[in-house]
This record gives structure tokens, C-alpha cells and sequence, in this order.
């Protein structure tokens, strides 16, 4: 189509089932639609995402040669690059399509209100075929893909997304922060449903990472500087005891940051006494026919054990989530080290030993005694130390007895929570973090592994609290992420970016500071004008709303798009026909 | 003759997965299913947890994109019937079940099952509802194309006379294909507890005891209601709901030892959107423990409780009478947490199952040679060092053939299994 000629507006409006049809008249909708400006056809229809749905407006597209597509169905969060896809198989450019969502935004919430629902989507429609006519064909560009992986961390999820990859024939940066490779898993004395240690289970990944000749290894590495976009990023790794810093050019990370073990400080005595440990500190003492306590070096004969130590805590900010491996882990220590004991004791808020074979060793663990007793979440068992001894006191729930424990050593199975540095590792990433300090995935339900900035993907506990079987699949998953975009060999950026004026530029920089991408500079013309590298440009459009000389077009989002729906919903047109 | 082809057995959310994931990487991959539709148990379901996305809505953009990607050949209402031969070079025969509609000429449009005069109960909603005996198992299925159910048709060819398209053929035979791929993946899911092995429940006896599938499309907008959630009894909107959890999981005397994961979750969110439907409506969850351990779940558990006014009771459900008048629901519960033995009345029960293997799962198994547990699942060959690859190299699961998962952790296994799928396809990882 071009600049001066009619554009022809074709709008589907969707039933979704119930979901919009229940509230919406959406027959209404369709019918009011036809009578908007440049509208030469309008219809409902069930599920416009269905096959069915897209063949309809693949097929409209040809019958009423239509140039402007407009879907009034749910949010476009979903579907939007579903319909893109099909405006294209229809023989548009993508751009030209235009999403109301009248389920989230109408019928979702006001369901109470059918006639008044119906009128706000009817506004909606007319606010975008007004739009509609506004919109313009954008260029797709593609870029090509790096073939090679940065993987941060060397946990077991790093190394084994490493090796994946580099099996698979690609090559892999691996970047750890500390001197060795292994991560949380290393330390761990009682791995699982397995009889494993953490060294027996991770040794083997390391030595094959460490000689595969697809993979670099960086020890006593951080990320310092992360650049680019989707298969393309600059990474700079800086190195101790090096005096240079590396850049290296990946198409794909993956984040496989893991964890760190909360320290309950102010929880159960935490820190009053040596022989008051975390989970995490009783799985790196070494393994000895005896266990022996911490304060004195004498065996310990009566353990303790409590549960949720900083997890599950409604209201307190990142301790709220399960920590969903420490159950099992409790279970399998307890079961493990009631032989070298007298007695062993759990104290618990639920059982969570969900996975296959967690059972069996809950019900281990009950066969050699170790006492389980579950308290309240409100009622916390009290622990004091006084002259170096352990005094517990809680009420068991189930016999509604106070009850009463002297331990030699008690081991809190303390929360997962992020490492330190995760926010820096957030924002060198682009990434977001959800309530439980971890990295938010693209989907929470169908895309698990990637997140909102593309070509980067999370894999193990950087995602989530779990355990380390759990980690290890993720890190597989991830990897296929990965090997999926490299395999490829090229790939789409986005076009709806932003681009300067040079004409009205005023050089003031307020663009260039609030870029939270980088995306802009200034050129070295005389006075500099600010340009905008497509590349890393994620068209959020801070720099156009900033722009005091209203320099800065936004595509896809440009003032006239945006100001003729305010103009529609303000001063209808009067009714005309679109033929 | 090596093959860099890939079979996928199971059409469900972690077949789909693994599938996109291997074709993603340019090799090329059958995706076997024996129901006419790809989509598997997540397309029945209502709403998922811990965020009620939609479950349609989440998945339909999946099942398009299976659909159209040009390496993916989808065999439906098909089923492996044999595989010999070793990684690198598998032989498969699989029973292509005549649909009695042309798959290419059969453009989903609806007009023969508006035609059609018979209707029988329909097995994706439960059989609460009805479906026609020339038929679509869901609005969004795909392919979208109809199938004729043989054994509930009577030949009256009303539907062939309507189709303008000429895509029903009443000849038509089954057919059998042989493919050779170099990998397979098992993801054939799982079936539902059978709740009527607890007689003392009195599901089957009782209209007003369900199980939560039951519920699921019940309450769900393309269900045989549309969404509005009734008693079976007599149509009336139940207003005092129970959720009884664990019924066939971790019951080692029923085969079920372990948890199946994902009950206690389901069951929150069924409770969750019972309230959402009426917000008058007393709705209690009896339960052992409460096992949100997923990202987001504990959060949720949280919020039903306080939210949206869940009432949560640990304790072991006696036996269900049911009053002959009202069609209620009494029972004994023993409280656990206080030890108080009580009376409940419920207008509506709804028993939640555990999962157990699928159906033919053993048989599949045996013909592949695999190892399976106790409990009816594939043994894989190492939780930690591979956890997806079973003794059989070249054979690998995801999804519920190892053992129940929910949503994220069957499509973060899928696509796992995926990748260790295609470094044998790439012959790296010597």
C-alpha cells in the first residue's frame, strides 16, 4: 500500500469461548465496527487464535483485499506474534496489525457489567481502527548468530548446560566466579535419593568440561561488561591474576547463578553457639564414622533438626517462597547420620518430600527412628543457649504435647535464597527478579528456561528454589534453548525502535540518560546529534517521551498513531461506511 | 542407514516441547498421538496454578505452533505398534487409525457435526457432556479436523452428503507406516487414579462426589455446562464445597507410594476458582500435607487462605454418606491439628486423584525393553548424571513417563530431553 492510498480495515472480533462472549455482545461489536472509518469488513468468531481463526483472516485478507488487520481478542502479551505470523501469511507486512484485548481489559474485569463492558469495547475498537490507518509497514531484519554460549556459573547447572552445548558441536565460555568449579553441590555430604557425595556426582562433569576442547574455562572470573543484543553480545571477563581483560563474542547465555544458603541469623539461636549449624554447614563437615560437634570436637549423640529456617514466611520480603529441596534433604541427613547417633529428631511445618523416591526415604528415615514432630508456623519452637547448652521447647501439634529437646547439635535447614550478587548479575542481564529473589522466566508455566531478554536463558536454582536433579535437567533444557538459536545460524531483531531527527536535535543528552538499554550516543558532528543503535534499541520509548524537542520518532508508536486514538475515543468520527 | 530424524510418542505438553525443541534445531521430527488432537491433558484443563493463567489460552499458541512448523509431521489418531533396530537406526511401525475424514481436504468447519443426529457421551468433558458421533475433541484442536467415532456412527452418511468439501470417506482403512529416525522420546503422560478403588468415597454411587477432572470442566467455558458449576443431582449451585486431597497417592497398599506432585496444587486452585465462581460459597480442602514447592506455589497457598478465604483442614476423610433427601454429603473427619473428631456436611465433594502411569505404558516399555519401578513408571538410568535417558541407548523420557510433574517441570523436561536428543542426532558427545 502506499502513502496516499485508502487503507482497507478488516476487524475480527473474538468470542474466546466464554471468556469475552460471556460479558462482550460481541455480535454488537462487529456490527458497530463495520460502520467506523475505512472498515470494509467486520466479523465474530470463536477463537480467533484457533487454526480455524487464522485461516479466516488469512482468507479475508484475500477477499476483501484488505491492508490493515485489526484482532479484538485477549491480551496481546500471547497472542500478538501468533496473528503477526498469519497477517504475513496473508501477505502483509506484520506491522499492520493491530490487537484490542477485550478480555483482560474488558470482559475479565468487568464481568458484572455487560452493557457497560460492550460500550468500553466498542471504544476500544474505534480507538484502534483509528490507529489502524495510522500504521506502517516496518522492514524485518535479521542478524546472525554468534555460534557460541557464554554459560556464568559452574555450578552443576553450568556444567552440565556447558557440556551439553559443546557436545552438541558448539563453543562455550564458562565463567565462575570462585577457584574452582562445583558450586553448592560439591560441598554436600548427602546427596538424594542416591548414596552419592556431591564430590562423586560433580568430579565427573568437571574433568569432561575441563578437557572438552569446545569449552574455556574462566576461574576467579566475573562478567564486568555485557553488551548487544540476540546472537550478538560483547561479554568483557575480567580475571584475578590477569592483568587483561577478555571480550568474547556470544550468541547465547545462559545464567546458572544458583544459590547461597541463608544465614538465619536471629532464627533458633543461629550464631550463639558453634553446634548450631545451617543444613549447608553440616553438609560440608567431612564425612567421619563418628559426628562430631563443632564446640568441642566430642561426638554428638542427640541431633536436632528444624525446618522452613527462613522459608515459607507470609509477609517477609524473599523469604516467603518454599525452598523445596530441604524436606527431602532433612530426611535423607537424618536417615543418614541416625546410626551415629542416639537420637535424631525433625521438627516440621509439612512434609514436602514430593519427588520419586522421597517417600522411601521419609519412610527410611521414620524405619531408624529419627522422631519426626510437626509445630505451627505461628507457634515456633523456642531454642536458648545457656553455658554452651541447646534447650528447644515447642508444642507438637498433632499430640498437643509441650515438648522439650537438649541436642548436642542442632542443624537448621536454612532457606535457598539468591547469592549477593544477583542484582548485579540482574541488571549486567537485563533480567527481573519475582518475589522470591530469583530470576523471573519468560513464562512461568510453557517457558520456564527463557526470559524477557532474548537469547538469554536461566537454567537450575538462578530460576528458582529446587534441587539439584531438578538444576541438572533445567541446565539441559537451557542448553536446548541455546543450541536451538545457534543451529539457526540467524535470527530477527525488532523493528519498532526509535530513531533522532537531526533537524531538531538540541544535543541536550536527556535521551542519551535515559536509555536504560545504552542505545544511544552522541555522533561527533558539530553540535553532536544523538543516534540510536537499532540493534540494542528495545523500543520501550523512554528517549521519545523524554525528548524535549520532540526529535525522536517511536515506530510503531509515533505521536499521529498514538494521538488519533485519543482523538477517536474523544471525537468520534461521524458513521460512515467503509465502501 | 543413519537416520537424523526423531520420533516423539505423546502429543501432550512435554511431547510438544521436546518436538519444537528438536526442530528447532533443524532436524527433522514425527510427533506421534493417539487421540485425533495434539495438546494432551493441559488442553481439558480449566485455569493452571499459581497464576489461573488460562489453560487454553497458554497452550492454543503451542498447538499452532507444533502445527505449522516445517519440520514437524504430525501423525495423529496414530499409534506405535513396533520398533526394532538401535540408536542411530530405528525402525518404527506406526498404526495410522482411519479418521474416515480426509485430513487435507477437511477444513474443521463444523457443518457434518451439526448434521450429525447422534450424540454420545463426551470423554473429554468427563462424560458429563455430549459430542457428536463425527466430532472434534476441543474448539482449538489440531489439526483441526473431524473424526468419525465408528463405533457410535450408524452409516446414515448425512454428514458426507453436507460436506462441501467431500472430506468424509466412509472407505477409508487404517493404515500402517514405517519411519526411520535415529532417536525416540516418550511422553505419553499419565492416567488419573481410579477414585472408585476407595469405595468408602462413594464415587459412582453418590451424583454428588467428583473428581476434580470432573470439576475441571465443569467449571471450564467450552465444558458441557459452560462454565457454570452445578451438582450432578439436581442442577443446583452448590454452596458448601469439599476438596479431599491425596485420594490414590502415597498410599503404598493402593501401588501408589509416592506424591503425585501436583494435587495439592490443582486442588488449590479448583478451590481457589470455586470461590471465584461464587463468593458465597464455603469451601474447604481436607488434605495430609500441603506440598507447594514449585516457584510461586507456597505463595499461592498463601493467598487462597487469606485471599480468596479457603478453609484448609489436615485430617483423613471417613466414610461419605449421602442424605437421600437433600443428595448432601456427611462425613467424619479427624482434625489433626486439634485431634477433634467432627461431623461435616458438604453440598458438593470433589475427590482429588493421584497419577499413575498411562495406560499402556508397560506395554510400550516391555517392547522397547526398558526397566520399569514398583510403581509402574520407566526407570531412568541416573537421577543426576542422566536423568532422562533410560538403559535402552537412544530412548529417552520426559514429561510423566518417569514420574508425575506438573506443567513447567514436563515442558523444562521435554525440551531437555530434546537436546540430549539431538547431540546423538549431531553424533557429538563422544
Amino acid at each position: 500500500m502506499t502513502e496516499n492510498e485508502t487503507p482497507r480495515i478488516g476487524v475480527f472480533v473474538c468470542h474466546c469461548g466464554h471468556n469475552i462472549a460471556g460479558t462482550v455482545d460481541v455480535v454488537r461489536v462487529a456490527k458497530e465496527a463495520e460502520k467506523f472509518p475505512n472498515v470494509v469488513f467486520s466479523t465474530d468468531e470463536m477463537f480467533m487464535c484457533a487454526d480455524s481463526g487464522q485461516e479466516l483472516i488469512r482468507t479475508k485478507i484475500k477477499e476483501h483485499d484488505l491492508t490493515r488487520i485489526i484482532v479484538a481478542s485477549c491480551s496481546p502479551r500471547m497472542h500478538e506474534p501468533t496473528f503477526r505470523r498469519v497477517v504475513e501469511e496473508g501477505g502483509l507486512n506484520r506491522y499492520v496489525f493491530e490487537q484490542v484485548n477485550l478480555r483482560e481489559h474488558v470482559s475479565w474485569c468487568h464481568m458484572h457489567e455487560p452493557e457497560a463492558a460492550t460500550e468500553k469495547a466498542i471504544d476500544l475498537v474505534r480507538m484502534a481502527v483509528a490507529r489502524a490507518a495510522k500504521l506502517e509497514p516496518l522492514p524485518i531484519k535479521r542478524v546472525k548468530v554468534i555460534p557460541r554460549t557464554l554459560v556464568v556459573g559452574g555450578g552443576i547447572a553450568g556444567l552440565r548446560a556447558s557440556l551439553d552445548i559443546a557436545d552438541r558441536g558448539f563453543e562455550v565460555v564458562l565463567v565462575e566466579k570462585q577457584d574452582k568449579l562445583g558450586g553448592n553441590v560439591i560441598k554436600w555430604t548427602h546427596m538424594f535419593p542416591s548414596d552419592r557425595t556431591g564430590t562423586e556426582v560433580v568430579e565427573p562433569l568437571i574433568e569432561r568440561v575441563e578437557s572438552h576442547s569446545n569449552i574455556k574455562v574462566y576461574k576467579s572470573s566475573r562478567v564486568i561488561d555485557f553488551e548487544g543484543y540476540i546472537g550478538n553480545f560483547e561479554v568483557t571477563i575480567e580475571s584475578q591474576g590477569r592483568k587483561k581483560n577478555e571480550t568474547v563474542e556470544v550468541g547465547a547465555v545462559i545464567v546458572a547463578t544458583g544459590f547461597e544458603a541463608f544465614k538465619p541469623k536471629g532464627y533458633y539461636g543461629y550464631g550463639e553457639s558453634p553446634d548450631i549449624v545451617t543444613l549447608d554447614e553440616l553438609q560440608a563437615m567431612p564425612r567421619q564414622d563418628l559426628l562430631l560437634r563443632p564446640s568441642d570436637g566430642k561426638p554428638a549423640k542427640k541431633i536436632a533438626f528444624i525446618g522452613c529456617v527462613g522459608s515459607r514466611e507470609p509477609g517477609k520480603k524473599g523469604h516467603e517462597h518454599c525452598s523445596r529441596y530441604c524436606c527431602s534433604a532433612v530426611a535423607k541427613a537424618a536417615a543418614d547420620l541416625r546410626d551415629r547417633v542416639d537420637e535424631a529428631l525433625v521438627l516440621y511445618q509439612d512434609v514436602r518430600t514430593y519427588g520419586r523416591g522421597h517417600e522411601d526415604i521419609h519412610r527410611l528415615a521414620r524405619q531408624k527412628r529419627v522422631i519426626f514432630s510437626k509445630f505451627e508456623p505461628d507457634e515456633k519452637p523456642e531454642v536458648t543457649v545457656t553455658d554452651g547448652k541447646i534447650k528447644m521447647r515447642w508444642r507438637d501439634v498433632l499430640a498437643d504435647d509441650q515438648l522439650a529437646f537438649e541436642p548436642d547439635l542442632l542443624i537448621l535447614a536454612s532457606a535457598m535464597i539468591p547469592p549477593s550478587d544477583v542484582e548485579e548479575t540482574a541488571t549486567m542481564f537485563s533480567l527481573t527478579r519475582s518475589g522470591d529473589g530469583f530470576f523471573n522466566p519468560e513464562h512461568i508455566k510453557l517457558a520456564p528456561l527463557t526470559t524477557h531478554t532474548a537469547g538469554i536463558m536461566i537454567a537450575g536454582v538462578a530460576q528458582a528454589a529446587k534441587n539439584a536433579s531438578e538444576s541438572v535437567i533445567d541446565a539441559s533444557g537451557a542448553a536446548a534453548k541455546a543450541a536451538s538459536l545457534l543451529a539457526r545460524g540467524e535470527v530477527e531483531i525488532e523493528s519498532t525502535v526509535s530513531r533522532v531527527d537531526p533537524d531538531l536535535c538540541s544535543s541536550c543528552h536527556t535521551c542519551v540518560a535515559a536509555c536504560p538499554y545504552g542505545a544511544i550516543s552522541m555522533d561527533d558532528s558539530d553540535p553532536p546529534i544523538a543516534v540510536v543503535t537499532e540493534a540494542k534499541c528495545h523500543g520501550c520509548g523512554t528517549c521519545a517521551a523524554g525528548c524535549p524537542s520532540g526529535a525522536i520518532t517511536m515506530f510503531h508508536s509515533t505521536d499521529e498513531q498514538i494521538l488519533s486514538m485519543v482523538e477517536a475515543l474523544l471525537v468520534p468520527s461521524p458513521i460512515s461506511g467503509g465502501e | 542407514m543413519r537416520s537424523t530424524a526423531a520420533l516423539v510418542v505423546g502429543g501432550g505438553v512435554a511431547g510438544m516441547q521436546a518436538a519444537l525443541d528438536i526442530a528447532g534445531q533443524g532436524y527433522k521430527v514425527y510427533l506421534v498421538e493417539k487421540s485425533p488432537s495434539i495438546g494432551g491433558r493441559m488442553a481439558a484443563l480449566d485455569k493452571t496454578f499459581p497464576t489461573l493463567d488460562c489453560s487454553a489460552c497458554i497452550l492454543t499458541p503451542r498447538l499452532s505452533e507444533v502445527s505449522r512448523h516445517p519440520n514437524i509431521e504430525l501423525l495423529t489418531y496414530s499409534e506405535v505398534k513396533n520398533v526394532t533396530g538401535e540408536v542411530g537406526d530405528f525402525k518404527v511401525e506406526v498404526l495410522r487409525k482411519a479418521r474416515y475424514v480426509h485430513e487435507d481436504r477437511c477444513s474443521g468447519c463444523g457443518d457434518c457435526a451439526r448434521e450429525c443426529p447422534i450424540e454420545v457421551p463426551n470423554e473429554f468433558d468427563e462424560y458429563l457432556g455430549f459430542r457428536k458421533a463425527i466430532y472434534v475433541m476441543f474448539p482449538q484442536s489440531t489439526p483441526n479436523v473431524y473424526t468419525i467415532d465408528k463405533n457410535s456412527c450408524i452409516q446414515c452418511k448425512r454428514c458426507q452428503r453436507v460436506c462441501e468439501r467431500g472430506a468424509i470417506d466412509f472407505e477409508m482403512q487404517d493404515e500402517t507406516v514405517e519411519l526411520s529416525v535415529g532417536v525416540i522420546i516418550l511422553s505419553t503422560g499419565y492416567k488419573l487414579f481410579d477414585v472408585r478403588k476407595y469405595p468408602r468415597l462413594g464415587y459412582g454411587r453418590y451424583r454428588n462426589v467428583i473428581t476434580a477432572m470432573e470439576f475441571e470442566r465443569l467449571i471450564n467455558a467450552a465444558g458441557p455446562t459452560q462454565g457454570h458449576l452445578i451438582r450432578l443431582s439436581d442442577g443446583t449451585v452448590p454452596k458448601n464445597i469439599g476438596f479431599i486431597q491425596c485420594v490414590g497417592a502415597r498410599d503404598i497398599k493402593k501401588g501408589v507410594p509416592n506424591c503425585s506432585r501436583v494435587c495439592c496444587m490443582y486442588g488449590i486452585k479448583n478451590a481457589v476458582m470455586a470461590r471465584e465462581h461464587d463468593a458465597e460459597a464455603n469451601v474447604t480442602i481436607y488434605y495430609a500435607d500441603i506440598r507447594a514447592f514449585g516457584k510461586g506455589f507456597e505463595e499461592f497457598y498463601e493467598m487462597a487462605r487469606t485471599r480468596f478465604g479457603v478453609s484448609f483442614m489436615k485430617g483423613r476423610v471417613g466414610e461419605i454418606e449421602e442424605d437421600p433427601v437433600t443428595k448432601n454429603l456427611r462425613f467424619e473427619v479427624e482434625n489433626t491439628l486439634t485431634g477433634q473428631m467432627q461431623n461435616v456436611e458438604h453440598d458438593l465433594v470433589v475427590l482429588c486423584p493421584g497419577l499413575q502411569p498411562a495406560e499402556d505404558l508397560d506395554q510400550l516399555a516391555a517392547m522397547l525393553g526398558l526397566r520399569t519401578s514398583s510403581d509402574g513408571y520407566v526407570e531412568t538410568m541416573d537421577c543426576l548424571a542422566s536423568p532422562l535417558e533410560t538403559d535402552n541407548p537412544g530412548i529417552l523420557v520426559c514429561g510423566c513417563v518417569d514420574g508425575p510433574k506438573d506443567i513447567p517441570d514436563s515442558v523444562t523436561a521435554g525440551s531437555a530431553a530434546a537436546m540430549r536428543a539431538t547431540i546423538l542426532l549431531s553424533g557429538g558427545g563422544k
